[in-house]
């Protein structure tokens, strides 16, 4: 079980304590009122006696997290199991069999409770079991009335092993959310320190040196490569989405580059975190496209249009374009390479992709993916 | 007449490198200031026509220093410079008053245009900040608007929007579309004068709303 879930159980490890004390305070009412009828009643005190110095003891042994392990576990199954079973002594077989009831009636579920807690569902469901058929063999009442308060028990114990296996799922949740909120704290600091400083000096050592020729006008270019590529590291979207839908625009954003620009509106372009995937892979088939068919250099425009009814991606290059049916011939000659990927991709979303081209005005997918 | 700008960068080596650039290309550089506040003070005095303004800078936002620069000169052009392009803070700006919008990492040549035509009164819509305004349009089409209008783009300035959207020039718009340049221009500036006037219209609200006039 992990250490971190001390914390939400916490309160369920309180409850067994207070069950366990509850239930003393009903078994000695019933021993009270019952002793005449014990085989031994003078013989029920001192087991009273420990099964009152068992519940402090163990409800306090308990407190610790680092005790919640088994072999206090086992000691807590094992003493209530004696506890049980020195009914069958105590009391007689006779009295147990004529409805008289235990010596630890109720008090020996907390055992089982505190399996399910501590091991959730499967070891409360093994404890229940164990305590459970100890305590009808103990009764000697195998009828409907006897199994009924074991299966109640196993019910019990099941309950709460769900209700454990729920509060670490919560815990494990909110723990993410809180480091969710701290990398992203974290990261809008460092957005800001790289903006206020490394961006600056990238922008100006390729402002200043990217007509040069050589060497220098070459550095100056890679400053302005790795300019580009920081910022739309830094440059995140602040407003977050909805949950189980991803903001398109974090997406595409890490796609900009000094020859890639990305349009798109100031507030988030929410999808299904899978849709907004497969619109990813098509435009970066488009971009893939523009660095293979196009001369080195050749610039793109991302476009990216929220509309209510439906969400407009369109990739245009501003390469030399084919003439018409160009697209056609390479589909009739096998070589899908575009119409696959993103055509194909798009259509399995349920949307359009449109190519227009005509030489000399560059080729423009757009791509329509209805809400 | 020379062309009268004011230089606000926090950055001094970037408000030098910038100031040459404008110096070699003929233009007067009538201050250059790194602080917000005292870009808004100084404003009047130096009397610009244009105002490269960084959009980050550390004691004011830049919608603020916008708004200040706007009232000490009426009528001056704000063309902005960011390295980063947080696009809220841009799309904000822009609405208060700025005319245009570069990335730092554009080219030198690329810069000194976009000053010109910001001195011309012409907007220096970039692909990128077009497609900020095209989604504030249709944000503003969804967000129930109360009794106001909400300003909505006729059919051609989508159109012309979009295709600024997508990196094309305006003559390659105006050849597509089958216009004159000027009137590619003008749908451009229509564009932003009516988010300007919108966002005006919701601020005068917003202050009679609250008791603040």
């Amino acid at each position: 079980m992990p250490d971190g879930s001390a914390g939400f159980r916490t309160p369920l490890w309180r409850a067994i304590a207070a069950y366990r004390i509850a239930a003393l305070g009903y078994l000695v009412i019933l021993i009270v009122r019952n002793d005449r009828d014990y085989l031994h009643p003078l013989a029920a005190w001192p087991v009273l006696a420990v099964t009152i110095v068992w519940t402090f003891v163990v409800s306090y042994a308990y407190l610790e997290p680092r005790r919640r392990r088994w072999p206090l576990l086992l000691a807590d199954q094992l003493v209530t199991m004696g506890v049980l079973i020195a009914s069958v002594p105590v009391i007689g077989q006779k009295a147990l069999t004529a409805g008289v009831p235990t010596l630890s009636v109720a008090w020996h579920v907390s055992p089982v409770l505190a399996w399910a807690v501590a091991g959730g569902r499967r070891h409360g469901l093994a404890a229940a079991t164990v305590m459970g058929l100890t305590d009808i063999i103990v009764r000697g009442h195998f009828d409907q009335a006897g199994y009924t308060g074991a299966m109640l028990m196993v019910l019990a114990a099941f309950s709460v092993g769900y209700l454990v296996g729920l509060v670490d799922d919560a815990e494990l949740k909110l723990q993410r959310a809180v480091e969710l909120e701290a990398s992203t704290r974290e990261r809008e600091r460092l957005a800001r320190a790289i903006h206020d400083s490394v961006l600056q000096v990238l922008a100006l050592v390729q402002r200043r040196g990217g007509h040069l020729d050589g060497e220098a006008g070459d550095l100056a270019r890679m400053a302005g490569e790795q300019e580009a590529a920081l910022r739309a590291l830094v440059t995140t979207p602040l407003a977050g989405t909805a949950v189980g839908s991803t903001d398109l625009r974090d997406l595409i954003a890490p796609l900009a580059s000094s020859t890639v620009s990305v349009a798109s509106p100031a507030s988030p372009v929410s999808l299904p975190a899978d849709t907004a995937r497969q619109v990813r892979a098509a435009v970066s088939a488009a971009l893939d496209n523009v660095v293979r068919h196009c001369a080195a250099g050749t610039v793109a425009w991302v476009l990216i249009e929220d509309e209510p009814e439906a969400v407009t991606v369109s990739v245009r290059d501003a390469g030399p374009g084919m003439p018409d049916g160009r697209l056609a011939e390479a589909a009739g000659q096998g070589r899908l390479g575009v119409a696959h990927s993103i055509v194909r991709r798009i259509a399995d979303l349920g949307g359009t992709a449109r190519i227009t081209t005509a030489p000399g005005d560059g080729t423009e997918v757009e791509m329509r993916i209805p809400r | 007449m020379t062309t009268r700008v004011m230089v606000v960068d926090d950055h001094p080596m970037w408000r030098d490198a910038v100031s040459r650039d404008l110096g070699a290309a003929g233009f007067e550089v009538v201050a250059s200031i790194g602080e917000g506040r005292q870009a808004v003070r100084v404003a009047a005095a130096a009397a610009p026509d244009v105002v490269v303004l960084d959009l980050q800078l550390p004691d004011m936002s830049g919608v603020d220093v916008i708004l200040g620069l706007l009232s000490a000169v009426p009528g001056v052009r704000v063309l902005m410079l960011s390295a980063s392009g947080e696009q809220q803070d841009v799309l904000d700006a822009v609405k208060a008053g700025a005319t245009g919008y570069l990335l730092k990492s554009a080219a030198t040549d690329e810069f000194v245009e976009a000053v010109t035509r910001t001195a011309a009164g012409d907007p220096v819509f970039t692909a990128k900040l077009a497609g900020l305004v095209l989604g504030e349009y249709r944000r503003l089409a969804t967000v129930p608007a109360g009794d106001a209008v909400s300003p909505a783009l006729t059919t051609r300035e989508t159109e012309v929007l979009r295709l600024v959207a997508k990196g094309m020039s305006y003559r390659q718009i105006a050849d597509r579309l089958v216009l004159s340049h000027r009137t590619v221009q003008n749908h451009v500036q229509n564009t932003l004068n009516k988010l300007q006037l919108h966002n005006r219209v919701e601020l005068t609200r917003y202050v009679i709303e609250r008791g603040l006039d």
